[in-house]
């Protein structure tokens, strides 16, 4: 009876010796890692070859092969929707990061007042996207709308604009205000980074007679190199996920004027309960990213650091 | 003196240590029975009848504990969807007849005939009031109150038009219409809803012109009809120019500020808008009027909405809190709160109804009104086809015929 215990260690101890132990104490991590990420993705991927229909039990939930994706093919909805989400993902990521770079070099001076500024800037962030939406409903309302009324008494308006209710507007309203919301979060990063940059640069650079743009242009911007390729990879992959913002403020209209591929398979998967077809574009939406992110980071050399 | 054994002491410990237990299994048999009711009431007005009826429950049935759940009307169905996939649904939901072919294909009522056909109640509620809520001769829902489809005018500008009253036809409402508009002053005629929530008028008015939607499971919509509703609807906008420009993006909110603030003259909605109106509004400005009839068919909706169940657990609990809007008290203080029609005849005989002349109109509409359709895929088609297919004419992005021919093409969709 009392030897098991010194079998035991020496089992263990056995083990700690050999080549596996490491992947045996990796196991649990990988266990919660299939558990949390690998399972549900692959069961969405698995539903996009399904006939899932909700409200439709009889057509049963067997695998129907690239059905859905050959569907998407003659889907003008479809197509309309990606060229949306192109337009929706790069040109807010362009502002948000263009903004967010603009006030984070000017938080960096650190200026009187430097925390209560960053506080007031780092709002918008803050507030949750319904909130954010409504808000912005409300001050571009074509009755009440507060932005109308200034741009009409500024002259620059004739009369108050239904801007959501204009094909030719309302996407890139809601671009602005979508960057509204989330320049805060490139602002936050950078300026992180600008925090890390070792002042002896600053000071040979002042020897050197440097301007502030050369400041700017060779020695924070490649500074902040990696920070901007990991935060635009991670604000394109939420903006491509996320359709609650234009779900607010035009629903995806007028038409299918600002129709998104998130939103798009949202209303699939909710309205018609065509999970399948809506796991489908969730899967055409994974690999644009995949795709994309791969291509983006590939391109801007970030890893050759 | 006795000596306390080791074992004594031990079977005296596990004694006390099961007394907190033994104390809690009495709390539990003593607790209240608890049932979860999830609705998509919006307004303050809503929240507040709501309250009324809870408290005179809280009163009558101090052993139940009620919680209600607000969600919000658009996502209802996406967390409908996903209680009952994640097998966490509540007791009580509430059931909208449009949607229920949805509900209940993916199994997420129960069958509550045999306890509606023993209800006390159930003379006061003709046959029509049950249809919402039956599928196949089963009856998933208690009729807690109705929306009535009616118009809302501006009672001074029609005087000062001298136009004789609200339009009985839709001939007569285009013509008042136009006499109402005057972009200089921005004023139009009517603030259409194109936006959120805008598709029901769109299938209604296609109802009006003659055509149906499903017959025997199949799409049954004539071609010419659908279009004269589609293209006299959309010429509103934009040939005759009487909404306001936003008028494709407009949902709820915003026809109701337009008409509030003075910047259309007529509005269509249902019986649960007037509180808000009566309270913004003196008397003399609005009034309220049944919807025009159409070419085929005098179209209003008569919304009965209901509350069903989700499971059988503490089912009678749960029964007693859907039967409970049945009952006079309580649906005269939703009905004070809200404005919305009681769905029992004997609670509509009260005096706080019959008394009010802005409730004229709704009286009218329970003469002809009808229930919305009602078919697996409607939810999908009408959001997701109808509204931007409409949307896309009023933006001058397509004609009403290949809007139509869209429409059409969608429902085959839904429903192969």
């Amino acid at each position: 009876m009392s030897e098991s215990p010194v079998l035991k260690r020496s089992l263990a101890a056995r083990l700690s010796d050999g080549r596996a132990w490491p992947w045996l104490l990796l196991v649990p991590a990988l266990l919660l890692v299939a558990a949390v990420v690998l399972y549900p993705t692959l069961t969405g991927m698995d539903i996009s070859f399904r006939q899932m229909r909700l409200n439709r039990p009889a057509l049963g939930t067997g695998y129907i092969g690239f059905t859905h994706y050959l569907a998407m093919l003659n889907d003008t909805v479809f197509w309309v929707a990606l060229q949306n989400t192109a337009v929706w993902v790069v040109v807010t990521v362009v502002l948000e990061l263009l903004l967010g770079l603009m006030v984070a070099l000017a938080l960096d001076v650190e200026l009187p007042g430097f925390r209560t500024i960053a506080v007031i800037v780092l709002l918008p962030w803050f507030l949750p996207v319904v909130v954010a939406g409504n808000i912005w409903a409300l001050m571009l309302d074509a009755r009440l709308g507060v932005i109308n009324a200034a741009l009409v008494n500024l002259g620059i308006l004739s009369d108050f604009k239904a801007w959501f209710a204009d094909p030719a507007w309302a996407l890139p309203a809601a671009i602005l205000v979508e960057a509204w919301h989330g320049f805060p979060f490139f602002a936050l990063l950078l300026l992180a980074g600008l925090k890390g940059v070792p002042t002896e640069l600053y000071e040979a650079a002042a020897v050197d007679g440097a301007s502030l743009w050369h400041r700017i242009r060779h020695i924070q911007i490649p500074a902040l190199r990696m920070i901007i390729v990991a935060s635009v990879v991670l604000r394109a992959i939420s903006l491509m996920n996320s359709p609650e913002l234009l779900l607010i403020l035009t629903g995806g209209g007028p038409g299918y004027s600002t129709q998104v591929l998130s939103l798009y398979a949202f209303q699939k998967a909710y309205r018609e309960f065509n999970f399948g077809y809506a796991g489908a574009l969730s899967v055409v939406m994974f690999l644009l990213l995949m795709v994309g992110s791969w291509v983006y980071v590939r391109t801007s050399n970030a890893l050759k650091d | 003196m006795s000596k306390i054994t080791r074992r004594a002491a031990l079977t005296g410990a596990a004694g006390l240590a099961s007394l907190p237990l033994a104390t809690l299994k009495f709390a539990r048999a003593a607790d209240p029975t608890k049932v979860v009711y999830w609705h998509h009431f919006t307004s303050q007005e809503e929240f507040a009848g709501l309250k009324a009826v809870m408290e005179q429950f809280a009163k009558k049935f101090p052993n139940i504990a009620l919680t209600q759940e607000n969600i919000p009307n658009p996502e209802y169905m996406t967390k409908f969807t996903a209680a009952v996939m994640a097998k966490s649904r509540p007791e009580v939901s509430m059931v909208a007849p449009e949607r229920l072919p949805d509900m209940l294909a993916m199994d997420g009522l129960i069958d509550l005939t045999a306890r509606v056909n023993a209800w006390k109640l159930k003379p006061y509620f003709p046959a029509d009031r049950w249809v919402g809520a039956t599928q196949k001769g089963k009856i998933y829902g208690v009729p807690a109150f109705t929306f009535v489809d009616w118009v809302y005018y501006r009672k001074d500008w029609f005087q000062a038009a001298g136009i004789e009253g609200p339009p009985k036809t839709l001939d007569e409402f285009v013509t008042a219409a136009k006499k109402l508009t005057d972009p200089s002053k921005n004023r139009y005629g009517f603030g259409l809803r194109g936006g959120p929530g805008g598709y029901a008028y769109i299938v209604d008015l296609m109802e009006a012109f003659g055509t149906q939607f499903v017959v025997d499971g199949k799409n049954a919509m004539d071609k010419p009809k659908a279009l004269a509703a589609v293209k006299w609807y959309s010429d509103l906008a934009t040939v005759h120019k009487v909404v306001p420009p936003s008028a494709a993006n407009d949902g709820f909110r915003q026809i109701m500020e337009g008409f509030k603030t003075g910047q259309t003259a007529m509005t269509w909605h249902h019986t649960g808008s007037l509180v808000e109106l009566v309270r913004a509004m003196k008397p003399s400005e609005f009034g309220t009027a049944a919807k025009p009839a159409g070419p085929a068919k005098r179209v209003a909706r008569l919304s009965y909405q209901y509350n069903g169940l989700m499971k059988h657990d503490n089912e009678q609990a749960a029964w007693d809190w859907i039967a409970f809007w049945g009952e006079t008290d309580p649906a005269i203080a939703f009905l004070e709160a809200t404005g919305y029609f009681p769905a029992s005849t004997e609670v509509a005989k009260d005096a706080r109804i019959t008394g009010n002349p802005l409730y004229a109109a709704a009286a009218e509409t329970t003469t002809f009104g009808t229930l919305p359709p009602a078919f697996v895929g409607y939810a999908g088609w009408s959001q997701n086809v109808v509204l931007p297919e409409f949307q896309k004419i009023l933006v001058g992005q397509q004609n009403a015929e290949k809007a139509v021919d869209n429409m059409m093409k969608g429902l085959d969709a839904a429903l192969n």
